[in-house]
């Protein structure tokens, strides 16, 4: 097993989604991540510590005796990372946080602006245990700039970097969301860039760094093309629903069976001879009120019933099928489901398989690409609450064991909640 | 010279990235942005068009007042600021040699090219490594490079609908839907930038290069939230809930009175901030308290909050909330973003100047390293740099450009 990150450690604080996808990146590269989670504040993924039974996140949405050990968001974000517990307002849990940090790469946070600061671990302090040290420090709105004490969650992101005023069936309906909070996934995937670049900067020139991470900088920069067109036009951009702004005919059509439906985009004039070929409406192909782009355009709604008239009747998957090999782009919504069970995700291994002590098999997602020569595989499972105490107080800080056990009778550290 | 004259990155701060050597081989976005967080870090970027039309995005638009022309593209301006533009023709022998030259200089190759079209080109992973063994080459494509689907074709509709997002946007009732951003694209590529680093760690420390393998579909079905694990745990199916996060009231998108706004009310220790936002006491009682009677009673929640919402503006409201600690947000468009103090205030928006097209604001870096001030280049002319970066090459393997443009590799 080679591990492309294996010299890297990253100490990391981060919770809920974006931190911790960021840090996911990594530990599925190889960098050691050290979760800290508190006894009374844990990760907000693992749930809530007497959660109400029935919910998908739990095996059989049954939450059993540690359900904080058995959710599977949390789950599916920690594999390949080490867990401990350690209350950072503590001071012995500051000490050992102070030894963690000097023999650690990176420190990664995302708590509201100034909660590390409060706990004494300014950027300044950080340099001065670890004079090399690279700092993510990721609030909402950035360090800088009148919004800077504000709060956000990925919901709210996506619809201040302007995705949401670009969402919807018709502009006359109004924005939808989409049905993920995307600024979370971008935010996270930054971060991990930035950390990569920075000890890139580092083993360069041997000076630490701190990075800025504002997820709304980072949410809008994905939006660039859009910010430039509104000076270009003197108009925001819309939505066009789930047609294209140019090229015709374009939908997501009805198929066989209850909510199933396929995604057609037809970009060239041969690609419409080749789908009027495919689908049996020869005549179409021949019909000059559709012979280009605009002028499907202009008779665009029209071909999206005849269209529909064509799918409701057959499979997605058939439909996908008849239309690649006619060279159409075409492609079944997926459920998760779906996805679940596909041949080509499964040739991918995009999920892994992840044996765990408290929800027994299952598959989750797995590394998001593939590396020729260095390993990318769920290598251990996400780690119960403190389960790498021991090792990472004991053998890799060098903590003496009645020192931990100190650490755990004074409630500074341990593997069971604290609070409701 | 002004900072704009010129794509190079003529500031002598060491930059994140400084002295790496990047080739692109990019159509519209998906290694592009990759490459772009590169060139603003400092790396060097050689990109490479096809002569006379280049990079798709250069014919994409939108454009100023709607008229065609292949240097004002926003989608191309965007996306290719601080890079090197050179036109080669890579079906072309002598263009291909001219490329094999660049990669033995080079640290990593960035390519979106379809799957197996750089093995028909004789330039794939395995060829270019036989020129330079520590070079790193990253692949992506829609699909990936292997299984069933490799060869599909996709446009962004299809993004959403094979990646699982589209599935869960819009209304239960009514089909799924897109979002007209292309997030799956820029998204791949963020995390083709991540790999591409691990990758150049990993030949930093060991002197190795590899091939990575990334696809925009991988990124959509792993960012589901908890979609995946949630059918391994349970069997359930991940549905639509339109505009209401969770299915409960008081998290989501709401009317007002200039436009829509984010209501995302958190936890229930904040919940009595909703009442004093709103200046409607009955929201303050019990049963609207706990995240479970947001589900319950979220009809009657939504009531009492419409008038007040109707009556403010969508920024008023966004910033009252923040004072009172409540993570509202509101539904911007492009040209509030454009305006806010804040951004200004953290030098997000830099204007960059082109001969062509002209002077814009655009989207800044997505993250800042403190203290190291990198200056915006702007987005090449298509084959800007074709003296400076192929004339020594040229002459190193006794080409003659006269040739070389007579049959159109150049």
């Amino acid at each position: 097993m080679t591990l492309a990150l294996e010299d890297i450690r990253v100490v990391d604080l981060s919770r809920i989604w974006a931190g911790p996808y960021g840090t996911k990146l990594l530990a599925d590269m190889g960098a050691e991540i050290v979760k800290i989670e508190a006894l009374d504040r844990l990760d907000p993924h693992r749930g809530a510590v007497r959660p109400q039974a029935g919910t998908g996140n739990y095996p059989d949405g049954e939450p059993g005796d540690d359900p904080w050990n058995r959710n599977g968001w949390f789950n599916s974000l920690h594999q390949n990372k080490y867990g401990i517990t350690l209350d950072l307002s503590h001071p012995q849990g500051k000490d050992v946080f102070r030894e963690l940090i000097a023999m650690s790469d990176v420190v990664i946070e995302n708590f509201r602006r100034g909660v590390l600061d409060k706990l004494g671990f300014t950027y300044e302090e950080l340099k001065k245990i670890r004079p090399d040290i690279v700092v993510v420090s990721m609030p909402a709105f950035g360090n800088t700039g009148v919004w800077k004490d504000y709060i956000q969650y990925g919901i709210g992101q996506e619809q201040l970097a302007g995705v949401d005023s670009m969402g919807g069936y018709s502009v006359a309906e109004g924005p939808i969301k989409s049905g993920i909070n995307h600024g979370d996934p971008i935010t996270g995937s930054h971060a991990a860039g930035a950390i990569l670049a920075a000890l890139m900067y580092r083993r360069r020139t041997g000076k630490s760094v701190l990075i800025d991470l504002s997820q709304l900088d980072s949410s809008i920069s994905l939006m660039g093309e859009h910010l430039l067109d509104f000076q270009m036009r003197g108009q925001n951009p819309t939505t066009t629903g789930n047609q294209h702004d140019s090229f015709a005919p374009q939908g997501v059509f009805p198929c066989l069976g209850e909510d199933e439906w396929v995604a057609i985009s037809v970009t060239s004039d041969s690609e419409w001879l080749n789908l009027t070929k495919a689908i049996g409406f020869s005549d179409l192909g021949e019909d000059i009120k559709y012979a280009d782009s605009s002028l499907r355009k202009q008779n665009e709604s029209e071909l999206l019933s005849l269209i529909g008239e064509w799918t409701k009747t057959r499979d997605k998957f058939d439909i996908t099928s008849t239309l690649q090999s006619s060279g159409i782009p075409c492609a079944p919504v997926m459920t998760n489901e779906d996805i679940y069970d596909d041949p080509h995700y499964q040739s991918r291994s995009l999920m892994e398989i992840s044996d765990h002590p408290s929800t027994d098999i299952q598959l989750l997602p797995g590394v998001g690409w593939k590396m020729s020569k260095t390993t990318s595989e769920i290598r251990w499972h996400a780690p119960m609450l403190g389960q790498h105490n021991e090792f990472i107080f004991g053998e890799l800080v060098g903590l003496s064991s009645d020192f931990i056990a100190n650490l755990i009778d004074e409630g500074v550290s341990g593997t069971e909640p604290v609070g409701a | 010279m002004s900072q704009n004259e010129s794509t190079t990155q003529n500031s002598s701060v060491e930059n994140l990235l400084t002295g790496i050597s990047v080739i692109e081989l990019g159509d519209e976005i998906s290694a592009a942005y990759c490459t772009k967080m590169m060139a603003y870090l400092g790396a060097e970027v050689l990109k490479i068009e096809k002569p006379s039309i280049g990079d798709s995005a250069r014919s994409v638009g939108p454009f100023p007042d709607d008229v065609a022309d292949i240097e004002k593209s926003a989608l191309f301006l965007y996306l290719n600021t601080g890079k090197k533009s050179i036109t080669l023709n890579l079906e072309s022998s002598s263009g291909r040699k001219i490329f094999e030259s660049l990669v033995e200089q080079a640290d990593l190759v960035v390519e979106n090219l379809p799957p197996g079209k750089m093995e028909s080109l004789g330039i794939d992973y395995k060829r270019l490594s036989s020129i330079n063994p520590s070079i790193v080459v990253t692949s992506v494509s829609d699909f990936g490079q292997t299984g069933p689907y490799k060869n599909y074709k996709a446009t962004p509709l299809q993004h959403y609908a094979f990646g699982g997002l589209m599935y869960i946007t819009g209304l239960p009732e009514r089909e799924p839907l897109q979002m007209k951003p292309r997030l799956p694209e820029y998204g791949v590529a963020q995390n083709a930038f991540v790999a591409s680093l691990t990758a150049l760690w990993y030949k930093d420390s060991t002197g190795i290069g590899q091939h990575v393998d990334i696809s925009t579909a991988e990124y959509s079905a792993s960012i589901l939230e908890n979609g995946l694990s949630m059918y391994s745990y349970t069997g359930n199916k991940l549905g639509r809930s339109g505009n209401k996060g969770y299915g409960r009231a008081a998290w989501g998108i709401y009317p007002c009175k200039d436009g829509f706004v984010g209501v995302i009310a958190g936890p229930e220790h904040r919940w009595s901030a909703m009442a004093e936002l709103m200046e409607e006491p009955k929201l303050a009682e019990e049963k609207y308290t706990e995240r479970s009677g947001r589900q319950i009673y979220a009809e009657e929640i939504e009531a009492l909050m419409e008038p007040w919402l109707m009556s403010h503006n969508k920024q008023e409201i966004f910033e009252k909330a923040q004072e009172l600690g409540l993570a509202f947000a509101f539904v911007a468009t492009p040209e509030d973003i454009l305006n806010w103090e804040h951004l200004d205030n953290r030098g997000y928006l830099p204007e960059i100047s082109h001969p062509e097209a002209g002077s814009y604001k655009y989207a800044g870096a997505a993250f800042q390293a403190v203290g190291i001030e990198a200056e915006w280049q702007r987005a090449p002319i298509l084959g800007e740099h074709n003296d400076e970066v192929l004339s020594p090459i040229i002459e190193n393997l006794n080409m003659r450009v006269e040739d070389l443009k007579l049959e159109e590799t150049i």
